[in-house]
Formats: structure tokens, sequence, C-alpha cells
């Protein structure tokens, strides 16, 4: 008896757990899940990608939205703790959305990875560059169109190739994704012949880069690659190579281009170039720039137009998809084939070769130059 | 030659920040036995409150009136902590481990406040110093590192003249020694603990301010800083006030040495990161007192 009960207790339950199903697919709105960092250590380049992604959204929905619903972006703070970071997007998968979006940093999304697997949740993240993301875990539902370390050594490396640099010096912090930069960019110098000479650790909280600076000095590299992430550190480093009269050529990973580093490094990066992946002669970066101007009443940088990319490449795979079906919006987003870019350099178009789930053209990355406390002119583009 | 020398000049003024906040700690230590870790975080109030007061658009201070008031406030937020996280337990007779604990639950408060208030960017305290470096006869530094050195000798020398010559001194070191006895003498006990967290404090704000003269620096800066100052009081011990001072330079230079030479003689350099840590071991287990021992222990 008691079993019959608890049977159709049971089947009541799961006739209610159909309709509330039911009515969360017939909602009006498509869910999109927003990882950013509002409050830790990556907050200064997370919320300007979050920034783009909601400028981005509500463009959509002015245009009537995708699929006749409008987006809804559900947007988590992670602290860019990995932990807090897996948490958030199981969060944001029992909340509905069909698709994830990362704006933290690196480590944070590699940790979000295991929720987008476990649940079969497609998830891109517009911003990061660590190869690992992709090599680590194969995880068919994970995206990236941030510039790979490996694209931005190669570039770094074509853009100095008249210079024929042989002996060269490596410099970075002892944070986990400034060691991941650094090992990026060694195996791409000595890929290309180059050798690491002198390879140097600013460590977080110090309070001098007088000892590592003096040892790349008395090393005498022909250059400095710098790929360090912790803003103090490196205004450490900054500060030292000035103190000590160095004037060996500095080349920066694009860490560099966080437009905070033009005020925390005041007068010392002049004639530094660095990676980016922003060109603002493009069209399209000139139209987006005057949409963000009249959204926020002050000028875009780099940062904002991944995460403006990040919310229309995802709108365009579902559109592609035709259905909130998750797997039929991954199977579209894999499908993502010469998608118009904001990000990269003149032309540049995102897509996803078959089996590879990295969009970013190799050839998208630029070298811009540091002119008057201002990220000045594209001097380089492309791998070649 | 000129290396080293260049060197020497910018260990010292790292060693004096460590030795700052090695004092910061000793200053608490020495009357009531509580170590307090957040002395990290007293430095952030004490950085953050001078950003403030010298960037504020109602009321920018002066340069060294806006350093003098920071420490000041800092002092007072010292003041409150003992308040809140020291008093009421001891008071209730609780053990020594009661207010160490709430002491790093404030740590937190601390630095989520800060992160509130101002944000989680690295935040650049204005200076009236160039970067270019300057030559002190043979010494060779930025005006910024001969400042702080300047700014830690004219703090120890007051702090020193405070234990040596005062009868307040002379009051905190008689608590130190005994504190039951102490009591029994008519030294007010609880007069005794505010006066070390408010100078522990302000000693701890100040430490911050010229921390933050070397780089910009965001709300998370205090727990590297606590951690090397507690190194620095490990090396050079909790028995005197020299002990902080020595302690900071002995593990500054250790540091930068190792960063500077430690490969030539088939070290890699990035083990100078460990360097704090294997300082703090080997001085627990062969010398747990420190390098300076109390006068009377010695005596």
């Amino acid at each position: 008896m008691t079993s019959v009960i608890s049977r159709r207790l049971f089947g009541a339950c799961a006739a209610a757990a159909v309709l509330a199903a039911g009515a969360a697919a017939a909602q009006d709105t498509i869910k999109i899940g927003v990882i950013t960092d509002k409050t830790g250590t990556a907050k200064f380049y997370a919320e300007p990608v979050t920034e783009g992604s909601m400028l981005a959204a509500k463009i959509i929905n002015a245009a009537g939205g995708v699929l006749g619903k409008k987006i809804e972006l559900l947007i988590e703070d992670d602290q860019n703790k990995p932990d807090v970071s897996a948490t958030v997007a199981r969060k944001l998968v029992d909340a509905g959305v069909v698709f994830i979006l990362s704006n933290t940093s690196t480590t944070a999304t590699q940790q979000q990875q295991t929720v987008s697997l476990e649940t079969k949740t497609p998830q891109l993240t517009p911003s990061n560059s660590g190869e690992t993301l992709t090599t680590q875990i194969d995880n068919p539902y994970f995206f990236q169109t941030g510039p790979l370390f490996s694209y931005q050594i190669n570039t770094l490396l074509a853009y100095t190739r008249a210079k024929q640099f042989k002996r060269v010096a490596l410099m970075t912090d002892n944070s986990e994704l400034g060691q991941l930069v650094a090992r990026s960019f060694k195996a791409g110098l000595e890929k290309a012949g180059v050798q690491v000479i002198v390879e140097e650790v600013v460590q977080r909280g110090a309070t001098s880069a007088v000892p590592q600076m003096q040892k790349v000095r008395a090393a005498n590299p022909e250059a400095i690659f710098q790929a360090g992430v912790l803003g103090p550190e490196m205004v450490l480093f900054f500060r030292a190579y000035h103190q000590l009269g160095m004037k060996t050529p500095i080349l920066g990973s694009y860490n560099l281009s966080i437009p905070l580093y033009l005020t925390m490094a005041k007068d010392l990066m002049d004639g530094i170039v660095i990676v980016d992946a922003y060109d603002r002669e493009k069209p399209e970066v000139k139209a987006f720039e005057e949409q963000f101007q009249k959204e926020y009443g002050r000028p875009a940088f780099n940062l904002n137009a991944y995460g403006y990319d990040g919310v229309r490449l995802i709108a365009d795979a579902i559109k592609r998809a035709g259905s909130l079906d998750k797997e039929k919006i991954r199977a579209a987003m894999q499908a993502t084939k010469d998608f118009p870019a904001t990000i990269g350099a003149k032309g540049m178009k995102y897509t996803f070769p078959p089996g590879k789930r990295t969009g970013f053209d190799p050839e998208g990355v630029v070298v811009r130059l540091i002119e008057n406390n201002a990220h000045g002119r594209v001097v380089h583009a492309g791998q070649k | 030659m000129s290396d080293i020398l260049e060197l020497l000049v910018s260990a010292a003024s790292s060693g004096c920040i460590y030795g700052l906040v090695a004092l910061s700690y000793l200053v608490m230590i020495r009357p009531t036995g509580i170590i307090n870790f957040a002395v990290g975080e007293w430095a952030a109030v004490g950085l953050f409150a001078a950003f403030f007061l010298l960037t504020n658009r109602w009321l920018p201070l002066p340069y060294a009136l806006a350093l003098i008031a920071a420490v000041a406030f800092t002092g007072l937020i010292g003041w409150g902590t003992q308040r809140i996280a020291v008093r009421p337990l001891v008071e209730k007779g609780a053990p020594i481990l009661g207010p160490i604990l709430a002491l790093l639950g404030m740590l937190a408060i601390f630095r989520e406040s800060i992160s509130l208030i101002f944000g989680p960017d690295p935040h650049n305290l204005p200076a009236p110093f160039g970067l270019r470096q300057v030559s002190l006869g043979p010494f060779a530094g930025t005006p910024r590192d001969f400042f702080i050195i300047g700014c830690t000798a004219a703090v120890f020398v007051g702090v020193w003249l405070f234990f040596e010559r005062t009868v307040w001194g002379k009051a905190f070191e008689a608590v130190a020694l005994n504190r039951k006895a102490a009591a029994l003498m008519g030294i007010n006990l609880r007069r005794v603990t505010v006066a070390a967290f408010v100078g522990g404090a302000a000693i701890a704000g100040f430490a911050g301010v010229l921390y933050s003269l070397t780089a910009p620096r965001d709300f998370l800066m205090g727990l590297p800083l606590a951690v090397q100052g507690f190194s620095a009081l490990v090396v050079g011990g909790v028995g005197r006030v020299e002990g902080a001072i020595l302690g900071g330079m002995i593990l500054a230079l250790a540091e930068q040495l190792t960063a500077r030479y430690a490969d030539q003689i088939g070290i890699p350099s990035g083990m100078s990161l460990g360097v704090p840590f294997l300082l703090m071991i080997v001085f627990l287990l062969a010398r747990p007192t420190g390098l300076l021992r109390p006068k009377e222990a010695a005596a």
C-alpha cells in the first residue's frame, strides 16, 4: 500500500517537474550566463569585457532579439577563485542558461569546464588566451576566441624578425597565469631558435625588482620579453628598468594592453611595443566605439570589444541552431565560419576549423607602440 | 662593485619596510602576548587613508600632513580593533588564542571593506619623487629608497627612546616580564594594551604608506607584507626593538642577494621566493628566540 502511495506521489512530483520544465522551455527570454570577476584580482580585465557583453546584448535586443526572443544575461561574480567559479557555473546551469560566457581569468575558466562538460552546456571565453584551456580537457562544449599566447609570441617574433634577435631575456611574475604566459613565450622563442639567456621572476608582494633587473643588465640581452600579469609587480619591473638606466627594447604580452597600466606605470612605458588584438582604424571598431560611447558616455577600449564579440558569436550560433537546444547550439558554434570580428587585425574573422575549438585567427594579432602614455598606432599585424 | 652597492640600497629600503611590520607585531606581542596577523591589513588601511587624504576632491591635504593624518587614523583603527576584538575576550578570561582568532576575523573585514570602498584596482600613491637613480656617496638608489630608509630610522629611534627612556616604556617592559607583578605594582594593564594596539597600528599604517611608494598596491597587499614582517620578527627576535629592524634587513638582504647571485653558485634564482620561509625554519629550529634576546634574559 505504502509503495502505491509513494509511487503515486512520485508520479505527481514527476508530472509537476515536467510541467515546470515545460514552463522553463516556454520562457520568453534566452538566458545566457556570464561569469565575471567583480571583486577579485581579475576584475580590472574581467569587468570591461563584461561591459562589452552587456552592450552587445542590448543592441541585439533592440534589433528584435534572437529567434524572436530577447537575450537575458545572468551575470555572476566568481572573485577569480576557481572553486567559486565552478560553483557559479553550476548555479547558472540550474537557472536554465543555454550558454555560459566566461569573462574571468584563464584559471577560473578552466575550472568552470568541469561543469560545462558534465552538464553539456556550451561555454565560450572571448578573452582568455591560455593554450591549456582546449588542450587539457577534451570538452566539446568549450570554445575560445581569445588570442592564444603562442600567436602572441609568434607575432612579436615576426615583428622583430628583421632584427634577428638571438639572445633575449624573459620577465614574468609568480602568479599562475604569469607562469603560463612565460612558458608559452619560452616555447615559442626556442622554437624560433632564439635563446632565453636570463629568465627572471618578480614575486607577488615584492618591494623591489632591482636584483632581477641587475641580472638582466649584466646578461646584456638584445631584448626583454615581458610575460607577467600582476600590475604592481610589473610596475616594479618598469621602475627598476628606468632606475638602472637600461635601454634594451621591451616587448610586452597582451596583458600590458590593459589601459590601467598606462596610469599605473605612467611615463615608464613609452617606446615599448605590446601585443594587442585591437585596431582603432577598423570600420568595425569605429562603429563599436561609437555605440559604446553612446551607451556608457566614455570611450571604449580593447577589452570591451572582447565581451562584445562574445555575445555576438553566441547570438549568431543560437540563430543558426534555430532552437534553444544546447546540443544544437553547440554544433552551431562549432560550425562558426568567417564571422566578422571587432577584435583583431583588419579584416579578421572568427572560424572554428573542424576539430578545433580555438576561433581566433592566428594572423589576427597586432603589435602596437605605446606613445605619450597611450596605446598608439599598430606597427605590425600577423605572424608573417 | 657598483652593482652590490646599488643592491644594498634596494635591500635596505625593502628591509626597512619589513622591519617596520616586524616592529608593529613586536609592540603588541611584548606586553600582551598577542600575535596580530591583521598588521598587513592595517598597513593597507594606512595606505588607502593616505591615498584618500591626498587625492580626494573636497579637501586634499598637503603631503606631510596627509601622511601624518593617515598614520593617526590607522592608530585610531588599532584602538577600535582592540576594543572590539581583544578587550572583551581578555576581560572574560579567554585564552590567548581567542583574541588572535578574533583578529584574523578582523583581517578579512578590513580587506573586504577596502575592496568595497576603493575597488580592486591597484592604487598609485602620489609621491613627490622621481624615479631616476641618485647617488649618496658610493651608494646609488632612488630618492624613494632614501626616503624610506630615513623615515624608518626616525621611527626606530623614536620607539627605542620610548622603551628605554620613558616611564611608559618601562611599564611596557614590566608587563612583558611579569603581567601579574606589574599589575600589582599599580600598572594599568588595560591602558598598556590600548597603547600597544594604537602604537602597533600606527607603525603598521606607516609601513603601508612606505610600501606603496615602491609600487601601486591593491586591497590584497596585506598578506604578503604580514608574512614578510613575521619572518623578520622570527629572525630578529621579539625581545628587543633593534631585533625587528635587524630581522628585516637580514631577510631583505638574503632575498635580494639570492635573486641576484644564487644562480652563479648553481641555485636557481627562483629559489629566492623561498628564502623567507627557509630563514624562518632555520631560526625556529636553531634559535627560536631570534637573534637578539631580551636584555634580562641575556644578562
